[in-house]
């Protein structure tokens, strides 16, 4: 009697499952750690888990965030390292989205795996982003989820003619003191981005600087170029952080400062920025950088966490999601991406800055020994 | 003997508990910092940190000690202000408005603070318009909107201590003085402060304690250079995932503080003829 009850019992549970999951009866959580700010983990939490889930009814997307800037990756970098140090065979993340730095720092540690052979998306691909990041060779370990853009934003409300390049904003500021504002470099990448294309328009190598090699001669002549943007900083506003140059500019207290273009974007769309404000990237150009996805080497559900890569970096997805509801400018070829969207929306994407600006003004991040060279180079010759 | 053994060690078991959250949270940390503080970048005992720690960062760490000093002036006037008056009067209000802002978290004050500092913030705005000036300079980018914040926030705890001091003072004291005809500003001056001086002391190095290991306010609000140790062990950590520079940094803090402390401990021992609560 005893025997039957256990076997009945056994029976119904098994029963249970295979109704409960048609297709693949094996329940899965899929832990996805994300760097960047709030609308990074929003944008997975929100919009695509559901839709993820809803394809696949036995996974359960779990959606951690770690915060902006190189901070959040690093955060992510520790907690691979932890795993990796604790010996296991499985590891909890099952999912990674980084900065290039941290993809670099990632690859470095021997923390996540090759696995772009298997992905369709990447044959979409259009920019060398997924095989070189900040000079290093990252082919097969990343994917891009989006690209971002830095540019200067300006209020033409002040600003009739907005310069067009590094040069003619050097005279403007002289111009008009205090209403240019950046955050210098500790708190933000918008400053670090301006930074970066200070140095791009006044070395004698920027493709080195962007490409490489590495070699100390090349920084030569980096201590008058940071002199004189210690002399143009005199004649600044620092800001803290990315939030805080675009709060300045809402309340017109300063007139210019680099932001985030996805950011702004977004700001515009909630109405915490003032609509008339517009944004130029001036030449020789600014850096943008990618978020990449980027699978853990032993992770415990690698084969849905690739799944998940190719839905969201799909046209339709990178046309509904990056662009219409993010202000994200596509990982993937604008041709793509066209078929999906209104005109409309194209439209307010590269309303000021065009394509051909983006392909001619959008720089790479300098390669990683020539940023951190370049951090310390301004807390040397700027900060003091 | 036995006995006395047995009992030591239960004394012992007790205790472990703490000790064992001490050691694992603290001690080890503790240690462990210091020894990678001394490790350059492929793993040999070297000063290579130290010498960046000074290069880069002396002016920070001596801006750090000052805005933490001034803080430590600022809040105990006020402080003392403050818990004198509700020595002598009761005012149920101020007793629960110096109060207020120990409840109101470092995140929230920091973005507070950012927003009615700035150039055009809250209080520009409304100072702008009783003078009737077009524009006004903020105090959020500056050290003194920094010192301000700080002020708010480390004031209602240095005043708790203070107060605490003052009302437990036997009040014969200061009935004496006040039958001799001693004013109330006197007797705050020479029998409250002098009576209360190991108080207010502890509220000093509490204070300062506080102040100079707070990252959140110095990341919101304040200049960008200089800027605070910790925010330059955050720097170090995030954009160049340097350890040993950051640990550098944390020692060097942990020594400012220790002198601190050390200071502290004489002060005890000389007052008292010993280490009493």
């Amino acid at each position: 009697m005893k025997r039957f009850a256990v076997l009945t019992f056994v029976v119904l549970l098994a029963a249970i499952f295979a109704f409960a999951q048609e297709d693949i009866p094996v329940k899965v959580t899929l832990t996805l750690m994300v760097a960047g700010d709030q609308n990074m983990a929003d944008f997975f939490q929100y919009e695509i888990a559901p839709e993820f889930e809803k394809l696949h009814p036995n996974v359960k997307v779990k959606v951690v965030g770690t915060g902006p800037g190189d901070a959040g990756s690093q955060q992510i970098i520790q907690q691979l390292q932890l795993e990796k140090d604790s010996g296991k065979d499985k590891w909890a993340i099952d999912l990674v989205i980084i900065h290039e730095t941290g993809a670099v720092w990632a690859i470095e540690k021997g923390l996540i795996r090759k696995y772009t052979d298997f992905l369709t998306a990447k044959r979409l691909a259009i920019r060398n982003t997924d095989e070189i990041a900040l000079g290093f060779d990252v082919d097969g370990y990343v994917m891009p989820m989006f690209h971002s853009q830095t540019a200067i934003a300006f209020n033409p409300r002040y600003v009739k003619n907005p310069p067009k390049s590094y040069e003619e904003l050097v005279q403007w500021v002289k111009e008009h003191p205090g209403k240019f504002g950046y955050n210098g470099i500790k708190q933000g990448m918008s400053g670090v981005s301006f930074v970066s294309g200070w140095l791009y328009w006044q070395s004698q190598n920027p493709e080195v600087i962007m490409n490489g090699p590495y070699d100390k001669k090349y920084e030569a002549d980096w201590e008058g170029i940071f002199a004189q943007l210690k002399e143009f900083n005199k004649y600044v506003t620092i800001t803290s952080g990315n939030a805080g140059t675009l709060d300045m500019l809402n309340r017109g207290e300063i007139w210019m400062g680099p932001v985030w273009v996805d950011m702004f974007y977004t700001w515009m769309r909630e109405g915490r920025m003032d609509p008339n404000i517009r944004i130029v990237i001036p030449a020789p150009g600014m850096p943008g950088q990618p978020m990449h996805y980027a699978i853990p080497l032993k992770a415990a559900n690698a084969d849905y966490a690739l799944k998940l890569i190719e839905l969201v970096s799909s046209p339709r997805m990178q046309a509904k999601y990056i662009i219409e509801r993010f202000n994200w400018y596509p990982a993937i070829g604008d041709d793509y991406v066209a078929p999906f969207l209104d005109e409309e929306v194209l439209d307010r994407l590269y309303k000021d800055v065009k394509q051909d600006d983006l392909l001619k003004y959008g720089k790479p991040m300098p390669l990683l020994q020539y940023k951190q060279d370049m951090l310390e180079a301004y807390e040397r010759w700027v900060e003091k | 003997m036995q006995q006395k053994l047995r009992s030591n060690f239960t004394g012992f078991l007790f205790i472990l508990p703490a000790l064992a959250v001490l050691a694992c949270l603290y001690v080890f940390p503790l240690l462990r910092a210091i020894w990678i503080s001394f490790l350059d970048k492929s793993g040999n005992i070297s000063l290579a940190n130290y010498q960046k720690v000074f290069e880069f960062y002396l002016r920070d760490i001596l801006y750090s000690v000052a805005i933490s000093g001034l803080t430590v002036v600022t809040a105990l006037v006020i402080s003392v202000v403050i818990a004198s008056y509700l020595r002598f009067k009761e005012w149920k209000f101020l007793d629960y408005m110096y109060r207020l802002p120990l409840f109101i978290p470092f995140l929230i004050v920091g973005h507070a603070m950012r927003i009615f500092l700035a150039p055009h913030g809250t209080m520009n705005s409304l100072l702008t318009r009783i003078f009737m000036v077009e524009e006004l300079p903020g105090l959020s980018t500056s050290w003194v909107g920094l010192l301000w914040s700080f002020t708010w926030i480390m004031t209602p705890f240095a005043t708790l201590i203070v107060l605490g001091a003052f009302k437990a003072l036997d009040s014969s004291y200061v009935e004496a003085a006040q039958n001799l005809g001693a004013s109330k500003l006197k007797i705050v001056f020479s029998i409250l402060i002098p009576l209360s001086r190991s108080s207010i002391m502890v509220a000093m190095i509490l204070t300062f304690v506080r102040t100079i290991s707070s990252l959140t306010i110095p990341i919101m609000v304040g200049p960008n250079s200089p800027t605070v140790i910790t925010v330059d062990m955050m720097f170090r950590v995030n954009y160049f995932n340097d350890w040993g520079v950051a640990n550098g940094l944390g020692v060097v803090s942990y020594l400012i503080v220790m002198v601190l402390a050390i200071y502290y401990l004489r002060f005890m021992i000389s007052e008292r003829g010993g280490i009493k609560g």
